[in-house]
């Protein structure tokens, strides 16, 4: 078998005394569908948000193909730290003494409507920017190249597996109590789910620059295909929010797939679907697992998990109590026990 | 089948209406050429850039500013000093107005680098302090912003065209400032640089990063979980908006001649520019400017014009307060927002968000 595409390796998720999730590990092989099912409480949405970035584990790693998806401490993050120390350092001293240098430089020179000498003014604008001792000039670029590289540091050492990261190594996720964007059309919120494969930037958009405008056609032209695919394509421009329940679910599915993830994680899909709809989202699930997206779910409807699931993990308080195929999970006793509670014997 | 995507119009039809309505305002100075009206309209267009701007950051970003004056009065003083006689620079109009919105722009991003992390209230009381730090600055930077003086003389626009007054000949006359004399070509150029910020607020709004900005708005953690950086978008959507209500300020300060004192960038100036993203129709750019002429033209021409007919006619020539309307100005928008809220709280203008194509 090839390594999984996502690992969870030894995952333990604490909430100051409360322990969610207590050492577990799971693998998803590449292209199968995965459920993970427990009673309420049991941790299973805990250990999405574990995978997605949303937490950072207490203890363990997930690793996506093999690797730990986190910013690394790359040239990027060490010259923006720099920069970003140097221009608050020098900054902060041309605060510190901002009327000195402006008098040496600018007011000192300039004679009223009287050429201005440039050559001369930058030359005292730099003499007298570095000419205020250590308590004047030094003392600021210090604390300056402290609070900048140090702040930059900081921030960077606190977002290093944040969601986006985790859903830029191609992870999508939809949510329990869905998480649309209820004031975008249903276009719009696929588009969004497309980010990551965009490449316009600011100037582009502003300007309306071709390359913007032709990139944003064919990323609505591909939001309609996928809501062609989740049955919504005919309410394209109505907004979400409006939508019902069950649609908003597979709106939600739309969204996930657009960045053309490696890995889907769907949060309880089947919750309050009625039975044809529950019918249609298992098909659906396996249509998206027959275009190469594997898939993980979380899920209580035992006939959607025992239907469509190549591997199943069971969790109970926390903790993994089973792991395999449909089958073995069914005649599990201690599967059963989670569920259906013990039989009273004598 | 669905349709292919529509091509997006340069400007909405109410966008069109609005800045089609307001460039017809000159032709009121011929029914009233005792009013000047195109002259006192600038300051509704430059009210309206201001809330262009503060619409970016609050209505499509939803993040609450409320130091938005402070960036007004950088652009302002950007504009004093890049433009004025008395310091060396001395760029001219148009580049020290895109001047004046590229440092705005700066300050914006040195503002929102540290400090976009903070949720809700607290980047609110973060805006609210840097507001009064600026015009404090600025108050006690003599050397370099006169202090309460304020930097003038300004240069108007420079355009080419006719001037109203002047000796004639010369190719050069195509080039020289506007005057006092020419407020309608003032007032058309202050039109244009509004035309212009609106269609490319108008491509932001339905470009990538407009589509990042309101997924933030709308769910910060679904937008994270879509790969969108919501640090980096909202700080753009600051610098953004911070650059425009510079160019606001810039042409505020071209306006009077004079940056006027820094009072004339006070929290006031704030709450009016969120009235009117408010009152117009929050996220909405249309609402903007419909905004924008409902407020300031409120308070800046309609009333204060009614209370010189009225001293004219005699009424108000006693010099009782009651009998001029101007004095009324608070009473009139504490009642108007009560009412707003009552029967309209989305504002005079929808945003239709949901039916963006």
């Amino acid at each position: 078998m090839s390594a999984p595409l996502i690992s969870v390796e030894r995952v333990t998720m604490r909430f100051g005394g409360l322990t969610a999730v207590k050492d577990v590990s799971i693998d998803v092989a590449k292209g199968s569908i995965t459920a993970v099912i427990g009673p309420n409480g049991a941790g299973k949405t805990t250990l999405f948000n574990a995978i997605t970035g949303v937490y950072e584990p207490t203890e363990g790693a997930v690793k996506v193909s093999g690797r730990d998806p986190r910013r690394a401490l790359g040239p990027n993050v060490v010259a923006g730290a720099v920069a970003t120390g140097v221009a608050t350092g020098v900054g902060l001293a041309l605060l510190v003494r901002v009327e000195t240098i402006w008098q040496a430089s600018v007011l000192d020179l300039y004679e009223f409507q009287k050429a201005f000498p440039w050559g001369a003014a930058v030359k005292a604008f730099l003499v007298s920017l570095f000419a205020g001792g250590f308590v004047g000039t030094w003392l600021p670029i210090l604390v300056g190249v402290v609070l900048g590289a140090g702040g930059r540091l900081v921030i960077w050492s606190r977002t290093r597996r944040t969601p986006d990261v985790v859903a830029s190594a191609g992870v999508a996720r939809t949510f329990q109590n869905i998480r649309l964007f209820p004031d975008l059309s249903l276009v719009e919120n696929v588009v969004v789910g497309m980010d990551r494969r965009l490449s316009s930037g600011l100037l582009g958009g502003i300007f309306r620059l071709p390359a913007a405008v032709r990139e944003r056609n064919a990323a609505r032209a591909d939001a309609l295909t996928l809501l062609e695919f989740v049955g919504l394509a005919d309410k394209a421009e109505s907004s979400a929010g409006n939508l019902p329940y069950g649609h908003q679910r597979r709106l939600e599915i739309a969204r996930a797939l657009a960045s053309k993830p490696d890995v889907i994680l769907l949060d309880e899909p089947a919750a309050g679907m009625n039975p044809t709809e529950t019918v249609d989202l298992m098909r659906l699930i396996r249509s998206i697992r027959e275009n190469g997206t594997t898939v993980v779910l979380i899920e209580h409807h035992m006939r959607v998990v025992m239907g469509i699931s190549d591997r199943i993990a069971v969790l109970q308080y926390g903790e993994k109590i089973a792991e395999g195929t449909p089958d073995e999970i069914k005649n599990d006793p201690k599967c059963i026990e989670a569920y259906l509670g013990k039989e009273e014997l004598g | 089948m669905p349709s292919q995507a529509p091509s997006l119009p340069f400007l909405s039809r109410g966008q069109l209406f609005v800045l089609g309505g307001l460039a017809l305002v000159p032709l009121l100075d011929f029914l009233l050429p005792s009013v000047q009206l195109s002259a006192q309209m600038r300051t509704v267009v430059v009210f309206a850039m201001l809330g262009l701007g503060l619409n970016i950051v609050v209505g499509w970003t939803g993040l609450l500013n409320l130091g938005i004056a402070a960036f007004m009065a950088i652009g302002a003083y950007a504009y004093g000093i890049l433009t004025c006689e008395v310091y060396p620079f001395q760029v001219g109009f148009w580049p020290g107005i895109l001047l004046a919105g590229a440092i705005g722009a700066i300050a914006g991003f040195l503002l929102g680098a540290p400090t976009l992390r903070l949720r809700g209230d607290y980047l609110a009381i973060v805006t609210l302090g840097f507001g009064e730090i600026v015009q404090d600055s600025i108050k006690n930077l003599e050397l370099i912003t006169k202090g309460t003086e304020g930097i003038n003389p300004l240069p108007a626009p420079w355009v080419p065209g006719p001037v109203a007054s002047g000796e004639p000949g010369g190719w050069q006359q195509l080039f020289e400032p506007i005057t006092s004399e020419t407020p309608v070509r003032w007032f058309y150029v202050y039109l244009g640089i509004l035309a212009l910020a609106v269609y490319l607020a108008r491509n932001l709004e339905f470009s990538r990063l407009g589509r990042q900005l309101f997924a933030v708005r709308e769910d910060e953690l679904a937008a994270r979980c879509m790969a969108i950086e919501p640090d980096k978008a909202k700080l753009k959507a600051f610098a953004m908006g911070a650059a425009l209500a510079a160019v606001a300020g810039a042409m505020f300060a071209s306006g009077l001649s004079s940056t006027g004192e820094p009072a004339n960038y006070d929290f006031q100036v704030s709450i009016l520019a969120l009235c009117i993203v408010i009152v117009g129709g929050i996220g909405s750019i249309t609402g903007v400017l419909v905004g924008a002429i409902v407020m300031v033209g409120l308070s800046n021409v309609l009333l204060p014009n009614l209370t010189q007919a009225l001293q004219r006619s005699g009424i108000g020539s006693t010099g009782s307060v009651f009998a001029s309307p101007d004095n009324y100005k608070y009473l009139i928008f504490g009642l108007a927002l009560v009412l707003m809220m009552r029967y309209r709280p989305d504002g005079i203008v929808h945003s239709r968000k949901a039916v963006r194509k």
